[in-house]
């Protein structure tokens, strides 16, 4: 038997898989053992604090998660949703709830990682990031229920009004109706260590929080492969190659969709959670629109629909504008004597990618071999396959 | 044979008028929850209500110009140009480079007043130039892809130009002097700044014009006819090319001119202004009925009115959920009443 | 009863034009009928009716003895009416196994958290389900592209490939729109052999629209005239060749072949 599509995609993601697990291992290696090392060279050691800070690297690795969640909604589906901070927020702020002393007039421990006597509610990070991941699934369920039916252009902004509504509740949470929902601008400082085993993790474990948060993200690519596999992904493809077939075959549209947008808004749960616990806290100013684009452009550069693409797409992406166009920056200047705001140019280079990927390179850096096809090919309108006799 | 009086009487399946009469509640009750929040408001201090109303209309003759732009490209090419709104951010910061950098223009005279009115047109040069050459470089390669492409474009479309503003304006607002007349005047003890009248002096002008292209001259008819079926209008001989970047240097100009309204009357211009206002500008083409142009006018108005009382009266929500209440207003429109107020249902034929 | 489906009193409306008037419709069991008419008869209007694309202003579907009139397209599906495409609308960046396993959507009862753990039970939902797309792909002679893009398939096979996806549906309904549009005669006889050879070994009716007359002459068992939304004769392709009302509404065109 010739060699099948579906042989390859095997054989391609298992190289991937070893892949992601030599460099996720080299990564932990490095910033839990070798880093703090007396016998480091100082050149090195400053040279990786400089470029690759690990904090920027877990970072990174949050922005990577959210991306896989995005990637199953724009990806697989082929809905535009350009509001999913929302869920990143929602999940920040079950962390801030659920594992702080933010409700200091209660006093519910379970599995926590603070002492009995501690005020708030203290649950088991890991209960939490199952917690913060169905809330958000919740809210996808809510959000995508009334919106789903509207076609491509008016379903991205009415995601993105929702991007706009949900962050802007939280930052005037403060007095929302009476009640005190996440501190507003203040926001919620100091999110429970990270429970394991016998230590906990507080915010400068890096390396351990490393390994915790390459294990999510594995988490989160097993949960797409095995989706896409199965009925609900082929379901997705399918509605996102031609909807009206899709239909008339048997698969039930809004069902569908809301699925992708409830696992998708589950992944940016935990996401949201990873980095409340990276951060040490929840703060409402830092979700606005632009992450919602950010991720957008993460999951495009890397080929919609291919997880080891958004990975690469989003780890490159969000390495640049956290610290990779400082650092660049800092050096560029000290080598040119000049002064110029390197930072500043992130609306530029994401713009720019947007752009110029759809123009010139709509399947991605990795494309899904079938991508390739799918955005290079004339738009089937309705109008035709169902009997209209062209003019 | 088909009867003719059947025809008439069809009004809808079923499930088809239970829809329209629950629509019909919702509107009503709607309107209703309005006026009796506006009816309070009057009652509580008529004063502020009616400075707060003249404020609102204002902003809304704003976003009117902006809808404008939005429902005439989304008319025709079925586009939502989400770079408009940051198109009208760098109008207003090229306003205040002409007026008060290179024509060192800063107080209210006629030597002011002269810049202003050469100001007005070469922003609305500017305007158009800026959205043609936007159509020409990325819409115009992605007419034919999949929804998403040119969705996605237009979105990073909209962030080089929010760069080009942070590199042009700087990341902190910054204040302009105004050169035409602002002093206050007073009616019936609300205070009117002398910019909001002229603003009104301009933009209705402006509207007019537009309407008079649009509906008496052949470039206006050839748009109405592209946007209604493309390949019948070039069957007819219309270059839909010229046609379409011609509705995008109208859509164009009325977003230079706003900009230019919007940094006289304010005298503050943001990088980030195209964000916020656009976002509400799309709200009231949506409103009014996307592809209708007096409903782009209709919508401005009320939202800028409803987000003025919002703002501004004792018994609101106040301006920190602003942005809140027009996308709300957004969502429910886009889900409940997608042709929105003025726009047809249309009953395709597929 | 032996109709497997009936359709009632069936008026469209489109704003002010009544596309389709008030027609009757049934399809008997085991059966194969046709819907011919001229263009802008209403046809393809009354087709999508009967699929749930749309939703007839009045009259009634009925089903296997069920009411569908109301419901969404896809339930129309899962139900047993299955339909083709007069431009094919495969999805060709899936192989033509996966275009089938699409279509067997609603049959299958896997869930998120089974796919997510592969449990014995969706391996082996998988595993039954592939094997009767391939059966499905041999009985309709394309057997050898099962892992092949659709996309890649010469026009025939791809025609073919429509047509075992609505049988994955597992119909007692097929409905064909235009299957020959582009074939040539020798490739339309062999699609005449075909629907005698699924109407013999499965339980199934089928239903044509078709613009070519000798393959409705030869393979239909009744033929329903449509013009201007109005059915005008009814009856065996004896009858209809000799329908004076029909061959004018063709314009004396009685006998066309693409």
């Amino acid at each position: 038997m010739a060699k099948t599509p579906a042989n390859n995609v095997t054989k391609s993601n298992r190289k991937w898989v070893i892949g992601y697990s030599i460099a996720g291992g080299l990564l932990f290696a490095i910033y839990q053992f070798l880093l703090p090392w007396e016998g480091l060279p100082i050149g090195i050691y400053d040279a990786v604090y400089r470029w690759m800070p690990p904090a920027a690297v877990n970072e990174s690795l949050v922005y990577v998660m959210m991306a896989l969640g995005l990637n199953i909604v724009v990806g697989y589906a082929g809905l535009l949703d350009l509001g999913y901070v929302a869920f990143w927020a929602i999940g920040g702020y079950c962390a801030g709830w659920f594992m702080s002393e933010f409700f200091y007039f209660l006093n519910v421990h379970f599995f926590g990682s603070v002492p009995a006597e501690a005020p708030g509610i203290h649950i088991n990070f890991w209960m939490v990031l199952v917690i913060g991941g169905f809330v958000c699934a919740l809210f996808g369920v809510l959000i995508g229920a009334p919106t789903l039916r509207l076609k491509s252009d008016y379903l991205a902004l009415v995601t993105l009004g929702f991007g706009e509504i949900i962050p802007q509740v939280f930052f005037n949470g403060e007095n929302f109706f009476g009640f005190n929902i996440s501190n507003g601008t203040k926001g919620i400082v100091v999110v429970d260590p990270i429970p394991v085993g016998v230590k906990n993790l507080g915010p400068f474990d890096y390396g351990w929080k490393l390994l915790i948060f390459m294990l999510l993200t594995a988490l989160l690519v097993f949960v797409s492969l095995r989706l896409r596999r199965g009925r609900l992904g082929r379901a997705w493809l399918a509605i996102r190659e031609d909807e009206l077939a899709a239909s008339m075959m048997g698969v039930p549209l809004m069902r569908t969709k809301l699925a992708s947008y409830a696992v998708g808004a589950f992944a940016g749960g935990v996401g949201g959670v990873a980095f409340a616990t990276h951060v040490n806290g929840v703060y409402a100013e830092r979700f606005n629109f632009a992450i919602s684009i950010f991720l957008l452009a993460m999951v495009v550069l890397g080929g919609m629909g291919n997880v080891w693409g958004v990975i690469l797409g989003a780890f490159i992406l969000s390495w640049v504008n956290g610290n990779g166009l400082s650092a660049f920056g800092s050096f560029y200047n000290e080598r040119m004597g000049t002064d110029v705001d390197f930072p500043s140019f992130t609306f530029l280079l994401f713009g720019l990618v947007l752009i110029l990927m759809m123009l010139f390179r709509r399947e991605g850096l990795l494309p899904e071999s079938r991508l390739k096809l799918v955005l290079n090919e004339e738009e089937i309108e309705d109008a035709e396959a169902v009997g209209k006799k062209a003019k | 044979m088909a009867k003719v009086a059947e025809v008439h009487k069809f009004r809808g399946t079923p499930g088809q008028i239970r829809r329209q009469r629950i629509e019909r509640i919702g509107a009503v009750v709607i309107s209703f929850i309005l006026a009796a929040w506006i009816l309070v408001n009057i009652i509580e201090s008529p004063s502020q209500f009616a400075q707060v109303a003249v404020l609102g209309l204002r902003n809304g003759m704003l976003y009117a110009l902006i809808a404008l732009g939005y429902t005439l490209v989304y008319g025709i090419i079925e586009l939502i140009n989400f770079a408009h709104g940051d198109l009208f951010m760098l109008s207003a910061v090229f306003s205040s480079y002409f007026i008060t950098v290179w024509f060192a223009q800063d107080e209210s005279n006629p030597a002011g007043w002269f810049t202003f009115i050469s100001c007005l047109f070469a922003v609305m040069a500017f305007g158009a130039t800026v959205n043609v050459l936007i159509e020409r470089l990325a819409y115009r390669r992605l007419r034919h892809a999949p929804r998403l492409a040119p969705l996605i474009t237009a979105v990073g479309m909209s962030f080089l130009l929010n760069f080009i503003g942070l590199k042009w304006n700087g990341s902190t607002p910054r204040q302009w002097p105004t050169v035409i007349p602002n002093n206050d005047i007073y009616i019936a003890d609300v205070r009117i700044n002398a910019t909001t009248i002229l603003l009104f002096f301009v933009g209705v002008p402006l509207l007019l014009a537009l309407n008079f292209i649009v509906t008496k001259t052949k470039s206006g008819k050839a748009m109405r006819a592209t946007a209604q079926d493309k390949d019948a209008a070039a069957l007819m001989g219309i270059n839909v090319n010229r046609t379409i970047a011609f509705t995008f240097a109208i859509g164009g100009a009325m977003a230079g001119a706003a900009g230019l309204l919007y940094q006289q009357s304010i005298g503050t211009t943001n990088y980030n202004l195209g964000f916020q206002l656009g976002l509400i500008a799309f709200t009231s083409a949506v409103l009014g009925g996307i592809g209708n142009l007096w409903g782009a006018v209709a919508g401005g108005l009320l939202i800028g009115f409803i987000q003025g009382l919002n703002d501004g009266l004792p018994i609101a929500f106040g301006q920190q959920w602003s942005q809140t209440v027009v996308f709300t207003i957004l969502i429910i429109i886009l889900v409940f009443k997608p042709a929105g107020l003025l726009g047809k249902v249309t009953t395709e034929k597929v | 009863m032996s109709n497997v489906l009936e359709a009632k009193g069936i008026s469209v409306q489109f704003g002010g034009l009544l596309a389709v008037n008030s027609v009757d419709f049934d399809i008997p069991k085991q059966s194969v009928v046709s819907l011919i008419g001229p263009n802008g008869a209403g046809k393809t209007t009354f087709f999508n009716v009967l699929t749930g694309l749309y939703k007839p202003s009045a009259g009634s579907i009925n089903y296997d003895g069920r009411d569908i009139t109301d419901l969404p397209p896809h339930k129309i599906a899962e139900s047993g009416i299955a339909r083709t495409f007069q431009n094919i609308r495969l999805f060709g960046l899936m192989t033509a196994q996966e275009n089938l396993l699409v279509a067997m959507h609603s049959h299958l009862k896997a869930g998120i958290t089974s796919t997510i753990l592969r449990t014995p039970k969706q391996r082996r939902e998988e595993r039954e389900a592939e094997e009767r797309a391939q059966e499905i792909l041999e009985f309709a002679g394309i057997g050898k592209w099962t892992h092949e893009f659709a996309r890649n398939l010469s026009y025939g096979d791809q025609r073919r490939l429509e047509v075992a996806r609505a049988l994955a549906l597992q119909p007692k309904v097929l409905l064909l729109d235009e299957p020959t549009a582009g074939m040539n005669p020798q490739e339309s006889q062999v699609f005449i052999d075909f629907v005698r050879r699924l109407v013999k070994e499965r339980d199934i009716s089928i239903m044509l629209i078709e613009h070519d007359m000798k393959v409705v002459m030869s393979v239909s068992e009744r033929i329903t005239v449509l013009d201007q939304g109005e059915k005008i004769a009814e009856g065996t392709p004896d009858q209809i060749k000799n329908n004076a009302r029909v061959v004018e509404a063709y314009l004396g065109k009685a006998k066309d072949s693409k």
